[in-house]
């Protein structure tokens, strides 16, 4: 659920929507979620002072049912 | 056009505008509200030059969360998708569960409170920090009271000090 949650709060805001990917993987303190870009909309995303990633990594955080989720916001050719 | 004319065009709000805000605001919550898999009807409005969504007969989840925080970050994405949507910067208000119906008879209340308590006292005082929607509740109290207010400190520190008259 979060993953499709995040995805849809991302795409509603970028220029290239289609690009939008998510994934999610476990880790010890909980969750973290990755999500991909377009390079040109790495900076909406993050947003002016990081303020957008902090509402989206806020927003998750209700969702997480007290479990701590990690966002992660990366252009679509970063390599991890 | 006469210049009166002009002058309201530039000054009425754009009902339509502001109606097609509200559509694709309540589109975009009203998204994230089946995903999380959260039950509440959305409601659309126009209060004065600005779109108001409401989710109310809400059931389930919590959006709103300590002190509004996340209410406010919704609020911020969805703005952000009518933004995306239409090309204007919105100012779009949402209002989740009527909290902000709640809070804004709270900070009535306490700025009442205050200026009272500055009138006796004659001292200045310092109000918690406050979201801009709080503090404009606050300093209309304060005026209403018949005393003026500042808002000092930055974002998202920023808070009303009620000055003595």
């Amino acid at each position: 659920m979060l993953e499709e949650a995040l995805e849809h709060l991302v795409k509603g805001i970028v220029e290239h929507s289609d690009d939008v990917q998510v994934h999610a993987r476990r880790i010890r303190s909980g969750r973290v979620l990755e999500v991909r870009v377009h390079p040109d909309d790495l900076g909406k995303v993050i947003g002016r002072g990081g303020r957008t990633a902090k509402a989206l990594r806020t927003v998750m955080n209700a969702l997480g049912d007290g479990k701590y989720v990690r966002v992660d916001l990366l252009d679509l050719n970063e390599a991890r | 056009m006469t210049e009166a004319e002009k002058e309201t065009a530039k000054t009425a709000p754009d009902l339509a505008a502001l109606e097609q805000e509200g559509e694709v605001a309540a589109d975009y919550i009203e998204g994230l509200l089946d995903i999380a898999d959260i039950d509440g009807d959305i409601d659309m409005d126009v209060e004065g030059d600005r779109a108001v969504v409401s989710v109310v007969d809400v059931k389930g989840g919590d959006l709103v969360g300590a002190n509004g925080e996340v209410l406010e970050a919704i609020q911020e994405l969805t703005r952000l998708a009518v933004h995306r949507q239409t090309g204007q910067r919105s100012r779009l208000m949402l209002d989740i569960g009527g909290y902000r119906d709640r809070r804004r008879t709270e900070l009535r209340d306490l700025g009442t409170k205050v200026a009272a308590d500055v009138k006796r006292s004659g001292e200045p005082k310092a109000l918690q920090p406050m979201t801009p929607f709080e503090r404009k509740i606050v300093h209309d109290a304060v005026a209403a009271a018949g005393l003026r207010s500042e808002s000092e400190g930055e974002e998202p520190r920023r808070f009303v000090v009620v000055l003595p008259a």
